[in-house]
């Protein structure tokens, strides 16, 4: 086949699938109220793992480095002396890449005494029974890593003579990973599930598509059009149906965020956290549109391989 | 340009749509095909569109031997070949421009030169300013003349007709033969099925006549004018 035979069928095909692109288009716009129930359904079907999606990340970006949630509290044996606490902080400091803060026994006793309210009984003892404390918090790491930081510097610390207790609180942290794993698996679940159900949709719909445009499929038959050809504009209709559809799942998502980040903003707020709910970046939103895209195809393509099929067998095309 | 060499038709309720028929058509021929309802008329036509296969025997169409191409090659057959029907065939929601540009957009020929073409078919069936009008808008002889503008649209070699006068009255119908008889005098061959033996005499074309499934009369045109066999 010379070059300009080549090209000449390329523009062709080219043109054929504008024509395609366009009219599918068209026949949508032409039965808006059909198509408007159709986008609906796969709109919801996909706002569903994405409005999980979302949640898990905004957890995820959470701010888990806070000072007090990482926090290990070193107690130090009775008969450290404060030369050790302080050479054994600035070790902390400086090799570990951790801070440390000394609580003198002093200041570890006038802030029982503040907290716990029993000022004069703790008068009654002669010396100061508290030791030298540390409150080592571990150097900045990305939130997944916190739990190995923590569990290094927890492990170093208790291998240290002066010594006596680490005590760290982290059985919440851990159920927050926890959780955020088993949301993340969700995610994933769900995202399935939905793509099934897009596809569902969409091979129904074209399913229907195709039976009720029997006719047009017939004629285009006949005047000489190829099964490409006639493929096209339902591959087409299944494009713009998860298309649309991820629009909507995204406009849906975008309107509970309204109305939702205010009070989760004032509720993070009361709990000292300075959180601002993440939204969707543009990459993320051409991923979301284009997947769409791709499922309604797929379905589409499904649909139309077996119907079209099934039309042919029971010649119904080119009936004269 | 086509020809049948023994062809038998049978389906698979066993009824014997074609028997034994030969004939051959000469490029640029005018041949009009007639015979009783059931003669077979639809199912030769059917042939010639590769909707059907022959059981026994061989079709060629522009030389192409039909019994030996595969179903897939059928659209670029039918490409080839310009097809009215009987009940027209018309997309009710397409305009009458989108139905007649058809072939040309399975072409995947340019907008400018589909509209072109378009516009001189329906010039040439009379149908000029009626682009925009809908099927539904149209009498039958319109749509009909729709329906012939589509087949030749894209300049076919080869113009088939299955009945197309039937729901036309008789001076539309002798209109519609001298439209046929003006797209051969162009080169195009045409081959028109039709029952209404009286207008096909008047055409002073060969004729095939089929009956019960065989070819029973083979009348060239010079003969057509003498009183009927």
């Amino acid at each position: 086949m010379s070059i300009v035979s080549l090209r000449k069928r390329s523009r062709a095909w080219g043109r054929r699938q504008l024509y395609s692109f366009f009219s599918s288009l068209g026949t949508l716009l032409n039965h808006r109220v059909g198509t408007l129930m159709t986008v609906l359904v796969l709109g919801i079907a996909m706002a569903l793992p994405l409005g999980l999606y979302m949640a898990v990340s905004n957890l995820r970006a959470l701010d888990l480095q806070q000072e007090e949630w990482g926090a290990i509290t070193v107690f130090l044996r009775s008969e450290a002396a404060e030369e050790q606490a302080v050479s054994l902080a600035r070790l902390i400091n400086q090799d570990l890449q951790a801070s440390a803060e000394t609580i003198s026994p002093e200041q570890g006793m006038e802030q029982f005494r503040e907290a716990s309210g029993f000022g004069q009984a703790l008068e009654l003892f002669d010396d100061n029974p508290l030791p030298w404390v540390l409150l080592v918090t571990p150097g900045p790491t990305d939130g997944s890593d916190l739990e190995e930081a923590v569990a290094d510097l927890e492990a170093w610390l208790q291998n240290r003579a002066e010594v006596e207790l680490v005590q760290v609180d982290f059985k919440w942290l851990q159920r927050l990973s926890g959780l955020l794993r088993l949301g993340e698996a969700l995610v994933s679940v769900l995202t399935a599930v939905f793509s099934l159900a897009v596809i569902v949709v969409v091979a129904n719909t074209i399913r229907m598509d195709v039976a009720s445009r029997s006719e047009e499929i017939q004629v285009l038959s006949l005047v000489g059009a190829g099964n490409s050809f006639i493929r096209q504009p339902f591959l087409y209709s299944g494009f713009w149906y998860g298309f649309l559809g991820a629009w909507v799942a995204l406009a849906l998502f975008n309107l509970c965020l309204y109305y939702l980040r205010q009070p989760l903003e004032q509720l993070l707020d009361a709990y000292g956290n300075r959180f601002v709910v993440q939204n969707l970046d543009g990459s993320a939103v051409f991923l979301i549109v284009f997947t769409g895209g791709v499922l309604g195809f797929f379905g589409a393509w499904l649909s139309v391989q077996r119907h079209l099929r099934q039309i042919s067998d029971n010649d119904m095309l080119g009936r004269l | 340009m086509i020809t049948f060499e023994h062809v038998t038709k049978r389906y698979q309720s066993g009824s014997i749509a074609l028997q034994d028929v030969s004939f051959h058509l000469d490029p640029g021929e005018m041949t009009f095909l007639t015979g009783h309802s059931g003669a077979g008329k639809s199912t030769l036509l059917r042939l010639v569109l590769m909707l059907e296969k022959a059981t026994r025997g061989q079709v060629f169409v522009n030389s192409k031997n039909l019994s030996k191409t595969s179903s897939s090659q059928a659209p670029s057959v039918r490409r080839g070949i310009g097809m009215i029907f009987q009940n027209h065939k018309l997309l009710s929601e397409k305009t009458v421009f989108d139905n007649v540009s058809l072939p040309l957009i399975i072409a995947g020929e340019r907008y400018p030169d589909i509209r072109k073409k378009v516009r001189a078919a329906l010039d040439k069936v009379g149908l000029s300013g009626k682009e925009k009008s809908w099927p539904m808008q149209l009498s039958g002889g319109e749509q009909q003349r729709v329906g012939i503008a589509r087949a030749i649209v894209g300049m076919p070699p080869i113009l088939l007709a299955d009945e197309p006068t039937g729901n036309l009255d008789p001076e539309l119908s002798r209109g519609l033969f001298g439209l046929f008889r003006q797209l051969n005098e162009r080169g195009v061959t045409v081959l028109v099925a039709s029952h209404d033996l009286a207008l096909v005499r008047s055409m002073c074309q060969r004729v095939l006549v089929l009956s019960q499934g065989r070819l029973v009369d083979d009348i060239p045109g010079a003969d057509i004018a003498r009183p009927a066999r």
